[in-house]
């Protein structure tokens, strides 16, 4: 059985490494005494994996894990229980049952992000730099890599933005097309001729998308049963 | 603006490993300063990731946090990006757990684990505001207290600490927190509680020249141990709970001061270990549990502990691991038994090349033992052995150091041998890292100087020369790294002003490799006029006064002197484990050797 659970990494988990969330995740399911399954050989594995990397510095409401179990047990109990066993900054929030095999990294295709807490200056010029944007066929922006910079058409790598008081935009995040948020933000900032504050404002994504034909669905619809939010089970929407 | 909004606008997304620098761990203790009698920030100089490793650390902070009317925080050494950012911001050094300001704790604790973290622990002092020196404190300012290993000499930074505080630290933080807490109440000045601190057994204060006599505790299964450890977000150096399985060494090396301070071997007993591991599983959700002592492999039911902790926690994906080795045939086939995976190595310490350095150091190892442990290892299926040597020990010759070379090259030979039989000869490797010895207080070479630069580096030449073989690797400690480790352990009053210009300069992290800064440290002692070779390399007769002869550690001077003898003439010391008593001193009352009790273990009532 494959356990899905959603996970949110608040304000204070935000400057946890990908790294040190999934051993976090790792440990509170041992505490928690799901019966994770272990890979074979002399030295196993805890069999789980975390859809795609959050960026140090972000908060999220939709971080997903896959876990397999050894043994079954019911969802709404495996949930409450890793609910319970939880760091600080970091909760269980719904999970479902998932037929087939864990398959979240290579099945997410976008994300949603909100920004937050520019002034009301910077929103402003942040709206005209977005409108422009989405007005564009091609847009080359700088894409900061480890080594330095590149150039790359990110247009198309976006798919809608709404900006108001805060910045919400969905764009393309996974293993086929990737684009991470403060490269669109920083490009956004570029058009309109206003810097993005990084200290004061806050990023937070907002939800993981898979995609069946042109629709984006969330990974707790897509081949899962038995959905329960923390708090109790609920009629599926 | 609070430091925890500085920190999360103006300094944590532009620095490094900000998970640092955020606390919010599992398990951390959060209490507010208005509801408790008592506060201490405990700090460790050295960076967060190094600090999280350390057993007494944790020990430390719970035997303060189980009392509800006291709380500890923690503070570890900002890194340099760290340290320049909340100085540019004016963000004071602060607890990790409520962002509250260094100078707001009624004490700061130190710990002392290696000479080289000392312009760490002032450049934190620096940082939380509070002036370097004890002389230029007033009321309102914390009380600054260290302990740990250095603490056993600690006149180099002596001039920076209010109080230190020697031996095993449990029982007598909880005393001095007690004794904080009724000050409070009474309203005595700072002064005052300094010197009324002072009359703790086990504390020391520089500026009384008291005769010190270092806490041990008797028993440690009456003892305070965490049942919750403080579980990091950013991997630790050593990320897994340490059981500590006991507390003390019986072998009697002479060069190791742990093994001579930390005298009388204590053992935990049997079952207080399982429940202790239990509690520690069950609330930490690690993936691993270390048996930690100076010498794992001698804890009496180490074999029983070790298949206990496998078959109950096994399946639930815990791993057992052994932290030191014993070089012999029982160690090895404990590692086989215990460890699954043969992928990271084993590691041996014979210490010497040649059998006649390995007894003056009292290291009760033979070549034969080294090699049919690194036979058994090879049998079993490692092909990655590492050998830990020193150069530069006392009456070291040439011989000696070659000696180094030869013993290497045949475990080597032998491992080539056995993995062809697997046509895998050509993935055995054996490296070699090879230490400069330190001379340290409270042990039989404390008299002898250290090897001088030159002779270091000649050695070393010399030993990498007879080293050029496929399949061995080198590597060495830094030489002038390991010169200012002798001088600080040995040192006196007169090294503080350079410990401080050192840190004015800007030395930080100096244990660290990368970080150490040899040429700032010489800038630091030619401006005052001084030579790190005056103490690192000065050589004393057992006649001569030295700096730390007014702290008693247990072990008395005389049994040094006779162990020194001993080494002059290689001459054996046996372990006190096995009943023969060297008369070292440590033992008093009801300090004595335990060993986990037999009878105890069948469930009969201890005596």
């Amino acid at each position: 059985m494959i356990l899905r659970v959603q996970l949110c990494k608040g304000e204070d988990a935000r400057f946890i490494s990908h790294l040190g969330f999934m051993r976090a995740i790792e440990r509170a399911i041992r505490r928690a005494g799901i019966p994770i399954a272990y890979s074979e050989g002399y030295h196993p594995h805890p069999k789980m994996s975390l859809a795609i990397a959050l960026g140090v510095g972000l908060t999220s409401e939709a971080e997903y894990v896959d876990i397999e179990l050894g043994s079954d047990m019911p969802v709404a109990d495996a949930l409450k229980a890793l609910a319970d066993s939880m760091p600080p900054g970091i909760s269980a929030v719904s999970a479902c049952s998932v037929d087939g095999k864990a398959a979240l990294a290579a099945s997410v295709e976008y994300a949603s992000y909100r920004a937050s807490g520019a002034t009301p200056e910077a929103a402003a010029a942040f709206a005209c730099g977005a409108r422009e944007f989405m007005a564009r066929g091609s847009s080359i922006a700088r894409i900061k890599t480890k080594s330095g910079e590149r150039e790359a058409d990110i247009r198309p790598l976006v798919r809608e933005i709404r900006a108001g008081a805060e910045l919400d935009f969905t764009c393309a995040c996974g293993g086929r097309a990737h684009l991470r948020p403060l490269d669109l933000i920083a490009h956004l900032g570029e058009i309109a001729g206003a810097v993005w504050d990084l200290g004061g404002c806050r990023i937070s994504r907002t939800g993981l998308y898979f995609t069946e034909g042109d629709a984006l669905v969330s990974p707790m619809c897509a081949r899962c049963r038995d959905y329960v939010m923390a708090g109790g089970p609920i009629p599926r929407s | 603006m609070n430091i925890r909004d500085m920190l999360d606008r103006k300094v944590l997304p532009y620095i490094s490993n900000p998970a640092r620098y955020t606390g919010h761990e599992l398990n951390a203790v959060r209490r507010e300063h208005g509801d408790v009698r008592a506060s201490i920030l405990l700090a460790f100089p050295d960076v967060y990731e190094v600090g999280m490793s350390y057993i007494g650390f944790k020990i430390l902070y719970d035997v303060v946090n189980r009392r509800p009317e006291w709380i500890a925080e923690r503070a570890f050494a900002p890194w340099p990006d760290m340290e320049a950012k909340m100085r540019a911001e004016g963000v004071p050094l602060y607890g990790l757990e409520t962002f509250t300001e260094a100078r707001k704790f009624d004490l700061i604790g130190f710990t002392l684990q290696y000479e080289l973290t000392y312009t760490n622990l002032l450049a934190m002092l620096d940082l939380a505001r509070i002036p370097l020196r004890w002389d230029a404190r007033s009321d309102g300012d914390p009380i600054i207290i260290a302990g740990g290993p250095c603490a056993s000499n600690p006149e180099p930074i002596a001039a920076f600490l209010d109080l230190v505080v020697m031996g095993d630290g449990e029982e007598v933080l909880a005393e001095i927190m007690a004794e904080v807490a009724a000050a409070k109440q009474t309203g005595m000045g700072r002064s005052e509680l300094v010197e009324k601190l002072a009359r703790i057994e086990g504390v020391h204060c520089p500026r009384l020249p008291n005769p010190v006599r270092r806490r041990v505790v008797a028993d440690l299964d009456g003892a305070e141990f965490p049942r919750k450890f403080i579980v990091p977000f950013m991997e630790a150096v050593h990320d897994r709970i340490a059981l500590e399985v006991m507390r003390g060494c019986s072998r009697g090396c002479r060069f190791c001061q742990a093994g001579m301070i930390y005298r009388p071997l204590r053992e935990r007993s049997l079952p207080g270990l399982c429940d202790l591991a239990d509690s520690l599983i069950g609330s930490s959700g690690y993936e691993e549990i270390s048996m930690l002592s100076l010498s794992s492999a001698d804890y009496t039911y180490v074999r029983e502990l070790a298949s206990r902790l496998a078959r109950d926690y096994g399946p639930r994906g815990v791993a057992v691991s052994l932290p030191s080795l014993r070089v012999d045939s029982f160690s090895i086939a404990l590692a086989r038994e215990v460890e699954k995976s043969r992928r990271t190595g084993l590691t041996f310490a014979p210490e010497a090349g040649t059998q006649r350095m390995r007894d003056i150091i009292n290291k009760g190892v033979t070549e034969e033992d080294l090699m049919s442990a690194a036979g058994d290892a090879f049998e079993s299926g490692w092909d990655q052995v590492k050998l830990y040597f020193m150069i530069g020990l006392p009456y070291e010759a040439d011989e000696d150091v070659d000696g180094i070379g030869d013993l290497a090259r045949n475990v080597l030979s032998l491992g080539r041998r056995i993995a062809s039989r697997r046509g895998k000869s050509g993935r055995v490797g054996v490296n070699v890292s090879v230490s400069s010895f330190v001379p340290k207080p409270h042990t039989p070479f404390q008299w002898f100087g250290q090897n001088t630069i030159e002779e270091i580096i000649s050695k070393q030449a010399r030993l990498r020369d007879r080293m050029r073989v496929r399949g061995l690797s080198v590597s060495f400690h830094d030489v002038q790294a390991s010169h200012l480790e002798a001088a600080l352990a040995r040192g006196d009053r007169d090294l503080a002003p350079v410990i401080q210009r050192a840190m004015e300069l800007g030395c930080r992290f100096d244990g660290w490799g990368d970080q150490f800064r040899a040429d700032l440290w010489r800038e630091a002692f030619s401006e005052l006029g001084l030579d790190p070779a005056r103490w690192a390399n000065a050589s004393y007769s057992y006649d001569d006064p030295l700096p730390w002869d007014y702290i008693n550690m247990g072990v008395t001077k005389d049994f040094l002197i006779r162990e020194a003898e001993h080494a002059v003439r290689g001459e054996i010391t046996p372990d006190c484990r096995k009943g023969d008593c060297s008369g070292c001193g440590a033992c008093a009352g009801d300090v004595r050797v335990r060993l986990a009790d037999a009878a105890f273990e069948k469930g009969a009532e201890r005596p």
